[in-house]
């Protein structure tokens, strides 16, 4: 019940917000910001003193949704749905805060949008019904494209139809083999369903469940994103508003990641063990792909998307390695670059704010003027090229290894992607904050110090005490 | 003919009954709002008649017709579709002086010919009633003779109607010539399997372009724009819904006959209806993409509309009937919505600026900050021709896709999905351009909405969320047949 609970409570305060702004301005971020802490609190709350240890998944709710072909609304958690819906409320606080100056026209229907993504996205990390995870795999695309296209920056409109299309049309792929798998419930079982606890009871054929598995792997590798079907990505990314970045990197690419976990790889174990092969060779070519493109840009936000292409690999390649080293370290991987690309993004905009430009070639030189900002970039760079002491190093590290035992060559090749890393981490740190003054403007503000801040806390202490995240069972894929 | 063979058509007798007495009222009294009040009687009668008879077993009348429940609920949409085209007419035709009595005959006239259609068992009454449907949407498509491209319009729609017609009479011929039976259910081929005679081929080939030329299917949908366009709103919904509504059904139940069933599963004849699909599909969805007229687009994307449903006529087994009968009727219940959702908006709009001019998508521009309501509901509308969730419209594209998918038809699917690609790049736009900043002029949208206007239009928001959100609400009804 509290999922649904919280779903509701984000959809009405949004519209709270949203209605509120039109009484009196400048009231809808509030509102928006209370909301959230408020909800994430209870949450945290929730399964703190919850009884359950939520190894396995724990079903919360599950009433009839459609008759006619027994769909069921049905929500369950366990620890990464747990974890994944924690990073949701991290990173929706940043979201908010960081908004709170940039967007300054049509705030509540702004505030709204934005918490009905997060509602949409909590849909999807606990739907436990194929249709209602589907249902909410949509429904959460609608507000994140309305951000796109309303706030995001010059080319917004191209961009927001271009991230719909390629989600939507891989997400087609995705409901027809919802539907195939519900069919084959029919045959092997009597009756239609799409409940997840379901299906894992069935028995597959090999080749019938290799292009079933295909159907959700191209809908996840899309939102992952994984080469080649990653072109949607930079243009999102840069055109969205700083708001909308840091949800997309931070925690939509998630959904893809937690797709593939979840789903992929669970329900068709044998199928994509035979399809390893492939998904490792796209994952190293994403890793080696993004890093090589995001050396080459000039625009703040484009080389930080790119750089999640790459981050994003790792994850992919340690999560079809079927390995425990490697199933730990994609799932702190996660966590960590949800974190700290959120941060390069947040610095982005706060950048954005004060000199009106996203190109590379107009910075440098920050440093002179505001040096704690350039130390908390120097430091999240660093952190995005994996530095011992932080949690991206924890997680690269450990999808390496465990990668290594199954893929040898290729984890070598993705290795030098971490070299790749640190070159455009520090161009990205050197062309901003270092060389000739180009640009002088103020240091953080409070706001932005407290976002950096406790982003930069996070990121530490997962990376000295990685055992939080990893003391719990993740049982996915092994 | 027993008294309770009559009582199943009930609902037809009292629309033609109703036209009668329209003529006689409008010897009587001419008044505009007296025949439109005793239109909307009419309908409302007959529409209880329909809904009163749901629950009684499938009865043929007479060799020519076949009441069930499919052709009330199907006749249910149509009296529906009516009944908001009569709303929008009233609105539309205050625009224009004179008194209109002849508009509601013929509104009533398509009713009666669609009405015929939904329960027609018979290729005479499939005749009859397309005659019906199309003389007296020609009337209608060309009733604004003060519109810049009235007389085309209806020239055009007269014209292809017409060779579309003879088409399909010709189609019923050979037909018959093979068979010697006009019925649906009766007429059966010598050998069926894989052998079917020539004659038989030509001929059901020739009926179906007849029947995709009213569908709007590729190739025959060329007129389809030019008329949308040159048509009063309310008439080119008349058009998107009733008459494409009707078309589909009698389709369905002339090609859902036991020797029909085998005959679709003939490899030309699949191919040729497959390929008809899949035309419709990229080519509808294409063609709509640079469209700067609303009422263009529609047409086009109902291009695309129809060949999605086209899907169902190619199921290969009688088991999934059932299933394809619910995934039409919701289909269409979803896409009529969508319809008469958009056009409503439209009509409102002629009515605040002058009825001949097109609307474009620039007129829509920011429409949301002036007027959400009415945004509102173009972007659930738009987002429900789209397939998306929470909208009516995905729940219709889940059942196509599920039956799709559950007979085997992979190239269709695979067109369905390029499709609805293709069409999220018209879509989109459209909707964007609601929240556009740019352009916003301030004298543009501020005419207000009267009450009634608005109530419509919020009914309209909240049936396209609520059968979106809880589909069971249409879905165990059509279950229940």
């Amino acid at each position: 019940m509290i999922i649904s609970l919280l779903m509701i409570g984000l959809v009405l305060s949004g519209g709270f917000a949203w209605y509120m702004e039109t009484k009196r301005s400048g009231q809808a971020k509030f509102i928006a910001l209370l909301a959230t802490l408020v909800l994430g609190f209870s949450f945290t709350l929730y399964i703190v003193t919850s009884p359950d240890s939520f190894a396995d998944l724990v079903l919360l709710t599950n009433v009839t949704w459609i008759s006619v072909f027994n769909i069921r609304y049905m929500i369950a958690l366990d620890n990464l749905s747990n974890l994944l819906l924690i990073l949701t409320f991290i990173l929706t606080v940043v979201a908010i805060l960081i908004s709170w100056r940039e967007i300054t026209h049509r705030q509540g229907f702004y505030y709204f949008n934005l918490l009905t993504t997060i509602a949409g996205i909590i849909g999807v990390f606990t739907a436990v019904d194929m249709f209602l995870f589907f249902f909410f795999w949509e429904v959460m695309l609608l507000p994140m494209t309305a951000l796109i296209a309303i706030w995001g920056h010059e080319n917004r409109q191209f961009a927001a139809i271009k991230f719909f299309i390629f989600t939507q049309v891989s997400s087609l792929l995705m409901l027809i083999a919802i539907i195939m798998m519900a069919f084959l419930h029919k045959q092997q079982v009597g009756q239609l369903s799409f409940a997840y606890e379901d299906w894992l009871t069935l028995t597959l054929t090999a080749d019938y469940s290799y292009y079933l598995m295909l159907g959700f792997f191209i809908a996840f590798a899309v939102k992952l994103p994984s080469f080649p079907v990653h072109s949607w990505l930079p243009d999102a990314h840069t055109q969205a508003p700083t708001a909308g970045s840091v949800l997309l990197a931070g925690i939509l690419l998630k959904t893809g990641a937690y797709g593939l976990i979840r789903f992929v790889i669970v329900l068709f174990p044998q199928a994509s063990a035979e399809f390893a092969p492939i998904a490792a060779v796209l994952a190293l070519i994403s890793i080696l792909y993004g890093a090589k493109m995001a050396f080459a840009q000039t625009d703040f936000k484009r080389l930080v998307a790119y750089s999640s292409i790459s981050h994003m690999g790792f994850v992919m390649l340690a999560l079809f390695a079927f390995n425990a080293n490697a199933f730990q370290g994609a799932v702190i991987t996660l966590v960590a670059h949800g974190l700290s690309s959120a941060a390069l993004f947040a610095f982005a905009g706060m950048i954005y704010a004060r000199i009106h430009s996203r190109d590379l070639r107009q910075m440098g030189g920050f440093w002179r003027s505001s040096p704690v900002m350039g130390g908390f970039a120097l430091a999240f760079a660093a952190a995005a090229f994996g530095m011992p002491g932080l949690a991206n190093f924890i997680g690269e590290f450990y999808s390496l290894i465990g990668a290594f035992q199954r893929f040898p060559l290729i984890t070598i090749l993705a290795a030098l992607g971490i070299i790749g890393s640190a070159i455009y981490g520090m161009l990205l740190f050197q062309s901003s904050f270092q060389g000739p003054v180009k640009n002088s403007f103020i240091d953080l503000s409070i706001r932005e110090g407290f976002i950096a801040a406790s982003l930069f806390i996070f990121l530490l202490v997962l990376g000295l005490f990685p055992n939080l995240v990893l003391q719990y069972s993740y049982n996915g894929g092994l | 003919m027993d008294l309770l063979a009559l009582s199943m058509i009930i609902p037809q007798l009292i629309i033609a009954a109703g036209i009668v007495l329209a003529m006689l009222l409008v010897a009587w009294r001419r008044s505009q709002q007296l025949i439109a009040n005793f239109t909307l009687f009419i309908l409302i009668l007959s529409l209880v008649a329909t809904i009163n008879g749901f629950g009684v077993d499938k009865l043929s009348v007479t060799q020519l017709l076949a009441v069930d429940d499919y052709s009330r609920f199907a006749f249910i949409l149509v009296l529906s579709a009516t009944m908001i085209c009569l709303y929008l007419s009233k609105i539309m035709l205050k625009q224009v002086e004179d008194v209109h009595d002849e508009y509601y005959l013929l509104l009533l006239l398509v009713v009666l010919g669609a009405g015929i259609l939904v329960v027609s068992d018979h290729f005479a009454s499939l005749f009859l009633g397309f005659e019906l449907l199309s003389i007296a949407l020609v009337g209608l498509v060309g009733y604004c003779r003060k519109a810049p491209n009235a007389v085309e319009t209806g020239f055009k729609y007269l014209i292809l109607s017409a060779s579309a017609s003879s088409f399909m009479l010709l189609g019923i011929a050979f037909i018959y010539a093979q068979t010697g039976d006009l019925s649906f259910t009766q007429s059966s081929i010598e050998n069926t399997g894989l052998t079917i005679p020539l004659l038989y081929q030509i001929g059901f080939m020739l009926f179906f372009s007849g029947v995709a030329f009213k569908l709007s299917l590729v190739p025959f949908h060329f007129w389809t724009p030019d008329v949308y366009q040159g048509a009063s709103s309310p008439v080119a919904m008349l058009l998107a819904t009733v008459s494409k509504c009707a078309m589909f059904i009698v389709l369905l139940k002339c090609c859902y006959t036991a020797t029909n069933l085998a005959v679709l599963q003939h490899e030309k004849l699949f191919e040729f209806i497959s390929w008809i699909a899949i035309l419709s599909m990229i080519v509808g969805n294409s063609l709509a993409l640079k469209q700067q007229s609303i009422k263009r687009l529609l047409a086009y994307s109902s291009i695309a509309h129809m060949g999605y449903l086209l899907i169902v006529v190619l199921i290969s087994n009688s088991s999934g009937l059932n299933m394809a009968w619910q995934s039409v009727l919701f289909y269409l219940t979803a896409y009529l919505l969508a319809n008469a959702s958009i056009f409503t908006v439209i009509t409102l709009m002629d009515r605040d600026r002058d009825v001949y001019l097109d609307v474009t998508i620039n007129d829509w521009c920011g429409l949301f900050w002036q007027q959400p309501l009415k945004a509102c509901l173009l972007i659930f509308s738009l987002l429900s021709f789209a397939g998306i969730p929470l909208t009516a419209g995905f729940i219709g594209k889940f059942y196509l896709v599920s039956l799709a998918a559950n007979q085997s038809l992979w190239a269709l699917l695979a067109a369905l999905i390029i499709g609805s690609g293709i069409a999220l790049a018209y879509y989109l736009p459209v909707i964007f351009s609601l929240f556009s900043q740019d352009q916003v002029s301030d004298d543009k949208h501020t005419v207000s909405m009267s009450l009634l206007e608005k109530f419509v239009v919020t009914l309209f928001i909240f049936t396209g969320l609520a059968i979106g959100i809880f589909p069971d609400a249409i879905g165990s009804v059509l279950q229940a047949i």
